[in-house]
């Protein structure tokens, strides 16, 4: 294709084919960098909790006031809920997996250290936990009876005297080594804690960016959580979810009217809460990018359609002179090829520079290498399928005009 | 002329449809994206307290260590200053009575419990404050008045309610005087609150900043002395004492404080006052740093906490950048429909018409498109509203309002921005040579 | 009324410069018909552009109704060719969005007459060609010879002092073209000042006189007076 004549006639329009170059490296940024950002969200909505979260609720239980036998009321509750048909396992603790609520702190391997070793949650929970949420064990045992103590609200500093933790958290206290029989120690209780289990994954409380860090850093101390605001959580069978709610609910309230039950979700539901926004600002950045290559579709074949009008005469000319019509459709493909091509380059550029700019301002992770690449791709696609019916219409120019005055 | 020119915008748009329609659409939808993240994006970030908000303050003291670099996530703020302040604290400026207002307070809550036995109890979710908390907030009132000063020092049992509880419990009518029974205690109720709902809650910005007002209030003194746990955020350092007692007298931050200071010379004063506070914390050996205090005012709090969420923000910047592309769009379309007439053009341009009435036609023509796809934008950004209160959690969306001058805001900037894109088209019609040339064609 | 004096007129491009009109004089009185012919690349139509104001030209002089055209900005051409000259192009360039009174009031618009005037120069110009009963058609509903007609009742309704016209039969067929130009002598007995640009010494004999040009100059000035034939039906 003879490019040098193309390109000097395409210089004589310099403004049209701007447009269309710049529009197109302006799609191209925000495409890259919005395709980007909806696969971070996606991949940070799926993160795993590590639970069975398809057959476990929770039952936020608050009681009136502040009663003297809230230990024996518990237990009562749990037996109940226990005993409930449908029901595997269930169990009190301070907060729950998705809820953004919950505790966290710093983990020390001695006591004389300054700075802790790694930002944690902290879960209570009996020897009914690991049944209850449906965790893994992978090394060790789980919490004996006698092991779990009372803690009476959040102002209690009991030591605990064992503690389960999550394979990750293990990895980057004890590298290479196995965390059983090692111990942790915490600052406010003051305390050496040994492990004695290691679950595959249990996830933070928090969904947020904050706790992005950590993670898949929790541990797990054996306490009966004791206060007036507690969570049970149920483990059902599978599909036995939904009865069980309403049983349990039923269940509560004829043993102790004086409690108020908020709204009992169930992980799946407090998954989907969780990252609504996330999903939120996913699919709108979707539309935006469809409502883009739409947009910048339409107006290079706007933009196209009338370069070839304005060059009827021209093309006739050619016609007449031998060009056949895939020639003429070749032409505006290389036409537009050759802007489609200047238009990514800067595009690229422009979304790099974008991304390092989101990276600075909004905590952003910087852009794989592949994403201008195939966004580059794409856009030199769509600028040919868009020039594809304005050069459609130029070929079918008769040569006959060349004739007319 | 201009009536002239719209008649000839008019029959020109209409002649060409699929063009007319195309540039629409594409101002439509660039105009409906960006409107509608900046209602969002002014929304989340609006002055929620307009007349006051220059007044009312939110106080800041170091009382832990500064940390260098460290290891692991909370607590480690540039600044050294941390959102809420300790008990100890909180009362020492209570005393310190260096504002014309004041008050310290917390987020708690309790289980209502009916006097009717056939109702089940509720929860209620309730600030912990100081009397000086409603004027200072402007806070309505249906029926009653706050608790005075006598009842914060007395710790009496006394409530405030909103009007939602007041429906809810006293079916609206005017309870003050009798008691509501909150977590086994009767409290009476001595005020209730008319709809009161800014958004964001500037005064409590780490507990659900987009969430509902809460429904009761109680005084301080008296929530302290019966030990109500905070619902709140709350953030520990250093050595934590055993039970309520040894959380509340460490140095765990979970209160809020905030004063009015009228003029700006009571600022200047309370700003000592408050340093010479933190610099007999030093000297007493509490604090090992220099005195470290800050006073931010409702609009740089709400900026300091960085209150418009990250989310908001990068829509904000992608739906600009795609109304520029829509722009561009448009101007390209333009450039293709006028330079498609320059027949037209150069006829007129023979016939008398100078550069100046070209001018004007053109850009007549493109503010009607400005103006049909201003208004093509506000039917997306209702459809767009609609769309983010589904989309975007109920927190996040929940006020935003659109009204009748953001109507005319939208209507002019698409009808601006038209125009503006328009120019460069219109030059080059302006450009064309009077009739002859056509000869050439 | 219209007087060129030692006129050129060239075109650089960036290696050669041409002479469109080199040393180009003409008078042309109040009230004459003047025919202007020439081979094609003569510079006739060179001539009617820079008659009519539409281009510039490169020396000498140029008087329009007594007035120097020299060093006038772009607005006072428009105002001078709008008040003074009425056009009639060979390819009629009515403007095809508009109907035929629409198209007769384009100059009226840009003189700035009200209302009431516009719509009485309109309705006395189309009386005057004899298309009244078309005012509301489009140019595409309309015959060539009819096209032109209303080009010239366009060119009338300003009441010009000079009609400039390029080959005004030059896309009509003979009987139409009888038609047009049976109504430019009409015009001109009624006093209009016409000057014609055409390649058709047929065209040129209906005029008062004619002025040849070659390559850019006049050449032949044949000054004696012609007789006006008589006036047949209009088309």
């Amino acid at each position: 294709m003879e490019l040098r004549p193309i390109l000097s006639a395409m210089l004589r329009n310099k403004v049209g084919a701007l447009l269309i170059g710049v529009q197109m490296a302006i799609t191209l940024a925000i495409l890259c960098n919005g395709l980007f950002i909806i696969e971070q969200r996606v991949i940070l909505s799926h993160r795993p909790t590590g639970a069975d979260e398809a057959n476990v609720f929770v039952i936020p239980n608050q009681w009136v006031g502040s009663p003297p036998d809230l230990a024996a009321r518990q237990q009562t509750d749990l037996a109940a809920l226990r005993a409930l048909p449908g029901v595997v396992d269930a169990f009190a603790t301070n907060s729950y997996l998705l809820s953004n609520g919950g505790s966290s702190g710093g983990v020390f391997l001695t006591s004389d250290q300054k700075e802790s070793s790694a930002q944690t949650a902290f879960y209570f929970a009996d020897e009914h936990g690991l049944n209850s949420l449906g965790l893994r064990l992978v090394a060790g045992r789980n919490f004996n009876s006698d092991e779990v103590l009372d803690r009476n609200g959040n102002n209690d500093l009991t030591p605990a005297s064992a503690a389960i933790i999550t394979r990750a958290l293990a990895e980057k206290l004890f590298p290479g080594k196995s965390a059983l029989g090692q111990s942790l120690f915490t600052k406010p209780e003051n305390n050496t804690i040994p492990i004695v289990g290691v679950v595959d994954r249990l996830q933070v409380p928090w969904v947020g960016t904050w706790s992005e860090k950590f993670n898949d850093y929790s541990i797990i101390e054996p306490f009966r959580y004791i206060n007036p605001y507690v969570f049970y959580i149920v483990h059902t069978q599978p599909g036995q979810l939904p009865a069980v709610v309403k049983s349990a609910e039923k269940k509560l309230f004829e043993t102790n009217r004086s409690r108020v039950l908020e709204k009992i979700v169930s992980l799946t539901d407090a998954r989907d809460d969780a990252y609504k926004d996330d999903r939120g600002l996913a699919v709108i950045l979707g539309v935006v990018c469809a409502a883009l290559v739409a947009v910048t579709a339409f107006g290079i074949v706007g933009l196209t359609s009338y370069w070839v009008a304005q060059r009827r005469r021209q093309i006739g000319i050619r016609r007449a002179l031998g060009a056949t019509r895939n020639g003429i459709v070749r032409y505006f493909q290389t036409e537009n090829f050759l802007i489609a091509a200047a238009g990514a380059l800067l595009g690229i550029a422009l979304a790099v520079s974008a991304n390092l700019w989101m990276v600075s301002t909004f905590e952003m992770q910087r852009l794989h290498v592949s994403y201008p690449i195939i966004g580059a791709v794409v856009v030199l696609l769509l600028g040919q399928a868009a020039v594809l019916w304005p050069a459609l219409k130029a070929a079918s120019i008769p040569p006959a005009l060349a004739t007319r005055a | 002329m201009f009536n002239y020119y719209l008649g000839l915008a008019l029959r020109s748009l209409r002649r060409n449809v699929v063009l007319t329609v195309l540039m629409i659409a594409a101002i439509g939808v660039g105009i409906g994206a960006s409107m509608t993240m900046l209602t969002v994006f002014r929304a989340m970030g609006d002055d929620p307290i307009p007349n006051k908000s220059r007044q009312l303050f939110a106080v800041q003291i170091q009382n832990w260590e500064p940390r260098r670099g460290g290891s692991g996530g909370a607590g480690g703020s540039p600044d050294n200053l941390q959102e809420q302040i300790s008990y100890t604290d909180a009362m020492a400026f209570m005393n310190m009575r260096a504002a014309r207002r004041q008050t310290a307070m917390y987020a708690t809550g309790a289980a209502l419990t009916p006097s009717n036995p056939d109702l089940r109890p509720f929860q209620v979710h309730t600030r912990a404050a100081f009397a000086d908390f409603f004027p200072m907030f402007s806070v309505p009132f249906l029926y009653g008045a706050p608790w005075t000063a006598a009842d914060d020092e007395g710790r009496s049992d006394v409530v405030v309610i909103a009007r939602d509880l007041n429906d809810k419990v006293f079916a609206g009518a005017n309870p003050v005087g009798k008691t509501i029974n909150l977590d086994g205690r009767d409290f009476r109720v001595v005020g209730v609150i008319d709809r009161w709902e800014p958004i964001p809650k500037f005064y409590d910005l780490n507990n659900d900043m987009y969430g509902k007002a809460e429904q009761a209030f109680v005084p301080f003194n008296r929530a302290i002395e019966s030990q109500m746990a905070s619902w709140g955020n709350n953030n520990c350092r250093g050595d934590v004492g055993a039970g309520w007692d040894g959380h509340l007298h460490s140095e765990c931050v979970w209160f809020q404080f905030w004063v009015e200071l009228p003029t700006a010379a009571d600022a200047e004063h309370y700003r000592m006052v408050l340093n010479n506070y933190a610099a007999e914390q030093q000297r007493s050996g509490r604090f090992h740093w220099p005195p470290n205090t800050k006073l931010h005012d409702v609009r740089e709090w709400l900026n300091y906490q960085h209150v418009v969420s990250n989310e908001v923000r990068i829509l904000v910047v992608v739906s600009f950048s795609f109304l520029l592309v829509c722009l561009l769009n448009a101007m390209g379309l333009m450039l293709a429909k006028i330079m498609g007439r320059a027949g037209d053009i150069g006829v007129r341009r023979a016939l008398g018409a100078n550069r100046g009435a070209i001018f004007s036609q053109c850009l007549i023509e493109a503010a009607v498109i400005g103006f049909a796809g201003g208004l093509l934008g506000l039917a997306l950004t209702m459809l767009g509203l609609v769309g983010l209160r589904s989309l975007l959690s109920e927190e996040v969306t929940r006020l935003t309002h659109f009204s009748l001058a953001d109507v005319a805001i939208a209507v002019s900037i698409s009808v601006i921005a038209t125009i503006l894109a328009g120019l460069y088209p219109t030059w080059r019609a302006a450009q064309v040579q009077p009739a002859w040339q056509l000869k050439a064609q | 009324m219209l007087k060129m004096t030692h006129l050129s007129k060239a075109y650089r491009t960036e290696v050669v410069e041409t002479f469109a009109l080199r040393d180009f004089s003409i008078h042309v009185r109040e009230g004459e018909f003047v025919a202007v012919t020439g081979p094609s690349g003569s510079g006739k139509t060179t001539f009617l552009s820079i008659a009519g104001l539409l281009e510039e030209f490169s020396g000498g002089e140029y008087q329009l109704d007594g007035a120097n055209v020299r060093g006038l900005n772009d607005n006072q051409r428009s105002r001078l060719r709008n008040e003074k000259i009425g056009f009639i192009f060979q390819a009629f360039n009515l403007i095809p969005d508009l109907n035929v009174q629409d198209n007769v009031d384009v100059p009226l618009r840009y003189r700035g007459f009200n209302g009431a005037e516009r719509r009485r120069r309109i309705q006395e110009s189309l009386a005057r060609v004899g298309l009244s009963a078309r005012a509301r058609h489009y140019p595409a509903e309309l015959s060539g010879g009819q096209q032109q007609r209303v080009a010239i009742a366009r060119a009338l309704a300003g009441s010009p002092r000079l009609l400039l016209a390029d080959e005004p039969t030059g896309n009509l067929d003979t009987q139409m073209a009888r038609g047009v130009l049976d109504l430019l002598e009409e015009l001109h007995r009624d006093g209009a000042t016409i000057v014609m640009v055409t390649h058709d010494p047929e065209l040129a004999i209906r005029a008062q006189r004619e002025v040849h040009i070659v390559d850019g100059q006049v050449v032949d000035l044949a000054a004696q007076p012609r007789l006006v034939t008589a006036a047949s039906a209009h088309p």
